[in-house]
């Protein structure tokens, strides 16, 4: 009975329940949109930072990490990755690569590059380069002098696909090994400078221009999902000789990214605040002159023996059912209006140079995860029915005599 | 009119639980949107501040088509006299320092890396860079033949303070460009990429041993404001063109030019900031649109009354008008007044982020964040959500005029 | 930032120093057409011989100045070189010294031998148009490339080859083409060097041949730039004189240091 009453009592004045409840409306909105685009320009970035060579995890020689060159590359069969591969949560993917600074020539250009030996089926699943060729085709079975190239730097270089590159570099002796390399794939990606660093050739044509054997520079890891590089390095670490390895996680790599998204995280929850207190003062103020023009009412009830406790439950109730119809609708167009953004995405083209120095993507594609709007909705709900209690207390308050002495 | 100001600002205190809440909603608006604004323009202005001091200065003087190729040969010539000639007397100009550059290898006893070589002028560096303050051991210059070494090239070398380093170049003239350097001192930017490849030189001696027979590649200015930075890019490329020489003068470029990243992040960040602004000043209007409405459903009755004494449905609206105009007013005055407050006070104390050093790192920046303070940042937002509410204000008011006396009077 | 520094120091060379050094006039016979691979190697083992000292003077353009700079040079087989600046005084003494695939410089003023780490091979060698690669690698020429004869033409009593190099397909070396013209004496006269595209990046034209050690050989060379011809490096032998072998103690470190103080 209270349900329906409090349900009937919102709508006694249509024009004012429609009016907050179009302020709940595009609050919840405001943060549902907010929250997909930032959690999809998080995730982007994260995925981005994670693909770009880096893994989750890494697993290299404890000198290479501050200077990674050839004379610091592990041991051939060291880590065991047969022991270490079962270990790993299922669905991982790992693979170990060569990576060393090189110079990148042809007739016109000659420069400075990281030329990363991979091993295409392995690769394909931990880093951005299996699903990034846009143009030739990434390494076969017959590719012993392939070399995989940015677009930037195919324009640096002004060559095109099949054409070659000699490709320079310092051996495991301190000998310079030149070796040419024909382009048979293109890759982009949304850094630039991404597309003129890296050079990608076979790991078995890496491992004999430089004489490195069976040798890595470093193996890295892809969980299925961010958050437990921290256990599975804890369950790998004890089977590794530390002298020997370093084992470092994304957050280790990629400080400053590690950095952003905490702060992005927190911000999120600042906005909400925002958002819900300009919602509150409505939310408040609406309900208490619902109840000082009811003020006969509830002396009326009083009178009728319902306890305090029962008036303020009904009050609540009016303010759960706005809430509710608010979030409800709120939702459904904040959903909307992420699915639409999400087909095309906001692209952020023009502003490549600030993208670009933020590690941040291109076109940012919002995203919404059902714990980011359970969240959302369950902040707005119980903020929204904690403030609540002032008017209702208010109404409870009200004693049948002086509400039959109000006019 | 005196008259329905008084009457407008009585009647707003007639319900002053309503009028309080509503008040506060303008104010609490108004408030956040005086310290963001302000916290986002002081980080911008942080952040330039940082980028501007770590290296490039506000502007700089550099010869036509260095910042493209950065080949030695791209140099000017830079002395007293043409010092004097474009720059004294301008009040804008508050430091400069000139710098050259060279590659070369540098080389430890152990390994060898091909490598930046900058040749900066010790003491005029000081008053344009935070140089000084980031040499993380021995010291700045202690010789006027020593180096500093950025902290990842140094780790890379295996150097330290004392330690020998070779140099061999090429000079402007493609003379051969060598010498012994003992590390006076290791620095570190917090940029990799600078950290990672740099050896600084007095000037002096860098000229020597490049052979640059005087000239330099740029020369950094530190201009008294942000705000001079446009002007002076100007007038300083017209002093130039007017200075007649061989070859063609040399250009005067931004920050903008020199880093246009930050220039487009910012621009970013601005753009995201006011429209979730945007979205904040909507909530609190249709938060607060309620008591409009109902400053005049509430008193249809009333409202009929007064027009039945004569009173025109147009005063009317402009009383209800004023009074929204007052509550509004009265809530960005406190909102402004709070705002200017906490600003005031993070401005004084800075704001700790916790765990965003490491981004400003990235920048340069280290430690605290301070807003700013300045009339836009004062006003902008405030103005914003007048116009905003008082627009939502004007819908409920445009009912009276279809108001008539008898109807109104009948209701309840 | 050193990486990326400008393309320039590749450009105008390539075999300038191959060139440059020469012996062994190789009987040409007058059968019908020789083969293009036979004219290549005669011509490249008539400029290298087995071994040469000399004395040249090198001298770079470019659009604001020019340098001179005056060079002594021992060269021995295809991979062993050594040379040593004599002038300006500034920089008198400076070495580099090529042995296989290394390269060595050598300073009197820090005195001190730098291996070149590979970063640093396609910079330009002492501010001329040759970059460390072309130092190098000298005997490319021979073993990368396929040589067919295009046509030839009779001047001056003398025939000229023209022939069309083409790099083996896996060969480390940066050029789509290089064109040769040839004299029937072995003496190579014009070397012209493409990208892949076929478009020419720089040519080297050999003028001045006179008689030296009883042999012709021409005494300029000179390297320009396709699209930019007032960039160019042009070198003038003052002394050259060729022999059947020196003593292997000059291709080493030691004299390298030696030699430059």
């Amino acid at each position: 009975m209270y349900r329906e009453l409090a349900w009937r009592n919102i709508w006694r004045n249509p024009r004012r329940t429609l009016v907050i409840l179009t302020a709940v409306v595009i609050g919840i909105w405001s943060i549902i949109f907010l929250r997909a685009l930032t959690r999809g320009m998080e995730s982007e970035m994260l995925a981005s930072g994670i693909k770009n060579l880096t893994g989750h995890i890494q697993i290299q020689q404890p000198r290479y990490v501050d200077d990674p060159v050839v004379d610091y590359s592990m041991d051939a069969g060291y880590p065991p990755m047969d022991v270490i591969a079962p270990l790993l949560p299922l669905g991982s993917a790992w693979a170990g690569r060569v990576r060393v600074g090189a110079v990148a020539a042809n007739a016109r250009h000659s420069g400075g590059i990281t030329l990363v030996g991979i091993d295409p089926l392995r690769e394909a699943s931990v880093s951005f380069i299996g699903g990034a060729i846009t143009g030739g085709h990434f390494f076969g079975g017959s590719d012993g002098n392939s070399v995989l190239v940015g677009r930037a730097l195919l324009e640096k270089y002004e060559t095109i696909l099949g054409r070659k590159l000699i490709l320079m570099s310092q051996d495991i002796h301190g000998e310079i090994v030149s070796r040419a390399f024909r382009i048979t794939g293109i890759f982009d990606s949304d850094m630039e400078s991404v597309e003129k660093m890296y050079l990608f050739i076979p790991l078995e044509a890496a491992q004999s221009m430089l004489g490195l054997g069976k040798r890595l520079s470093e193996i890295s890891i892809l969980l299925t999902d961010t958050g437990h590089e921290v256990s599975v390095v804890g369950r790998i670490t004890p089977l590794l000789d530390d002298s020997r390895l370093a084992i470092t996680t994304w957050q280790d790599r990629l400080p400053i990214l590690a950095a952003y998204l905490n702060l992005s995280g927190s911000f999120i929850y600042i906005w909400y605040g925002v958002v819900f207190i300009a919602m509150g003062f409505g939310i408040v103020n609406t309900t208490l002159m619902a109840i000082f023009e009811r003020m006969r009412e509830f002396g009326l009830i009083r009178a009728l023996g319902v306890s305090p406790g029962g008036i303020i439950g009904g009050v609540i109730l009016e303010s759960f059912f706005l809430l509710l119809l608010g979030l409800l609708v709120g939702n459904l167009f904040g959903m909307a209006t992420v699915f639409l953004v999400a087909i095309h995405g906001i692209d952020l083209s023009a502003l490549s140079a600030g993208t670009e120095m933020w590690g941040m993507p291109r076109i940012i594609t919002p995203m919404l995860r059902c714990m980011d709007l359970f969240i959302a909705n369950a902040v707005i709900l119980i903020l929204g029915l904690g403030v609540s209690l002032y008017p209702a207390i208010k109404a409870a308050r009200i004693t049948p005599v002086e509400a039959l002495r109000y006019t | 009119m005196n008259i329905d100001i008084a009457l407008a600002w009585r009647n707003i205190w007639r319900n002053s639980r309503r009028t309080v809440l509503t008040v506060s909603a303008i104010a609490f608006a108004a408030s956040i949107l005086v310290f963001m604004l302000s916290f986002q323009l002081g980080t911008y202005g942080t952040m330039i501040d940082a980028s501007v001091s770590m290296r490039t200065g506000h502007v700089q003087i550099q010869a036509a088509g260095y910042l493209a190729d950065q080949e030695i040969q791209l140099a000017f010539s830079w002395d007293d006299a043409t010092r004097r000639a474009v720059l004294d007397g301008d009040p804008r100009v508050v430091a400069t320092t000139p710098r050259a550059h060279g590659f070369a290898l540098i080389a430890s006893d152990k390994r060898t890396y091909g490598g930046m070589v900058t040749g900066v002028d010790p003491v005029r560096e000081k008053s344009v860079s935070t140089l000084a303050a980031i040499v993380r051991r021995g010291r700045y210059f202690e010789r006027s033949d020593g180096a500093l070494v950025g902290e990842i090239l140094a780790r890379n070398l295996d150097v330290d303070v004392g330690d020998e380093l070779t140099l061999l170049g090429q000079g402007r003239d493609g003379s051969v460009a060598a010498t012994v350097v003992r590390v006076d001192g290791v620095f570190a930017s917090g940029i990799d990429m600078y950290d990672r490849n740099v050896v600084l030189l007095p000037l002096p001696f860098f000229q020597d041993l490049f052979s640059m027979d005087g000239g330099v590649h740029e020369v950094a200015i530190r201009a008294r404001s942000l705000g001079d930075v446009a002007l002076l890019k100007r007038d300083l490329n017209r002093r130039f063109s007017a200075l007649a020489g061989g070859g063609p003068p040399p250009v005067v470029l931004d920050w903008m030019d020199l880093t246009p990243g930050l220039l487009q992040s910012i621009q970013m960040d601005l753009v995201s900031g006011l429209i979730m602004y945007l979205i904040l000043i909507i909530v609190v209007a249709f938060s607060i649109l309620n008591t409009f409405v109902m400053a005049i459903f509430e008193r249809t009755r009333e409202f009929g009354m007064m027009m039945a004494i004569g009173i025109s449905p147009g005063r009317l609206m402009r009383l209800v008008l004023t009074e929204s105009f007052f509550m509004t007013a009265t809530g960005l005055l406190l909102g402004i007044i709070f705002g200017v407050g906490v600003t005031l006070w993070f401005e004084r104390y800075g704001i700790l982020i916790p765990g965003s050093d490491e981004i400003m790192k990235a920048y340069g920046i280290s430690g605290r964040l301070y807003p700013k303070l300045s009339l836009l940042s004062v006003l902008a937002g405030p103005c914003a959500v007048l116009v905003i509410t008082l627009l939502a204000a004007f819908f409920p008011a445009l009912k009276i005029r279809t108001m008539t006396p008898v109807e109104a009077m009948r209701h309840v | 930032m050193i990486l990326s520094y400008p393309p320039l120091l590749w450009r105008l060379l390539g075999s300038l120093l191959s060139w440059g050094l020469l012996l062994i006039p190789s009987m040409a016979s007058a059968a019908p057409l020789p083969s293009a691979d036979t004219l290549v190697r005669d011509a490249f083992e008539y400029w290298r011989g087995s071994a040469s000292t000399a004395r040249l003077t090198m001298t770079i353009h470019r659009l604001s100045w020019k340098r001179t700079v005056s060079i002594d040079a021992w060269t021995q087989g295809e991979s062993e070189s050594l040379f040593v600046i004599r002038a300006p005084a500034k920089d008198r003494g400076n070495g580099t010294l090529k042995k296989g695939r290394g390269m060595w410089i050598y300073n009197p003023k820090v005195n001190r031998v730098i291996k070149l780490p590979p970063s640093m091979m396609s910079q330009s060698w002492q501010g001329s148009d040759f970059s460390n690669n072309d130092l190098a690698k000298t005997d490319s020429l021979i073993h990368d490339y396929t040589h067919t004869l295009k046509h030839h033409t009779t001047h001056g009593g003398h025939t000229i080859y023209t022939i069309k190099s083409t790099p083996h397909p896996d060969a480390a070396v940066i050029w789509g083409q290089i064109i040769l013209k040839i004299r029937d004496d072995h003496i190579l006269l014009a070397e012209t060097f493409f990208d892949e595209a076929l478009e020419p990046v720089k040519e080297m034209v050999a003028s001045d041949i006179r008689s030296v050690s009883g042999k012709s050989f021409p005494m300029v060379w000179k390297m320009v730039q396709v699209e930019s011809p007032d960039r160019y490096t042009r070198m003038v032998y003052e002394t050259l004189a060729f022999s059947q072998g020196l003593p292997s103690h000059i291709f080493t470190r030691a004299n390298l240091i030696s030699s430059g103080r």
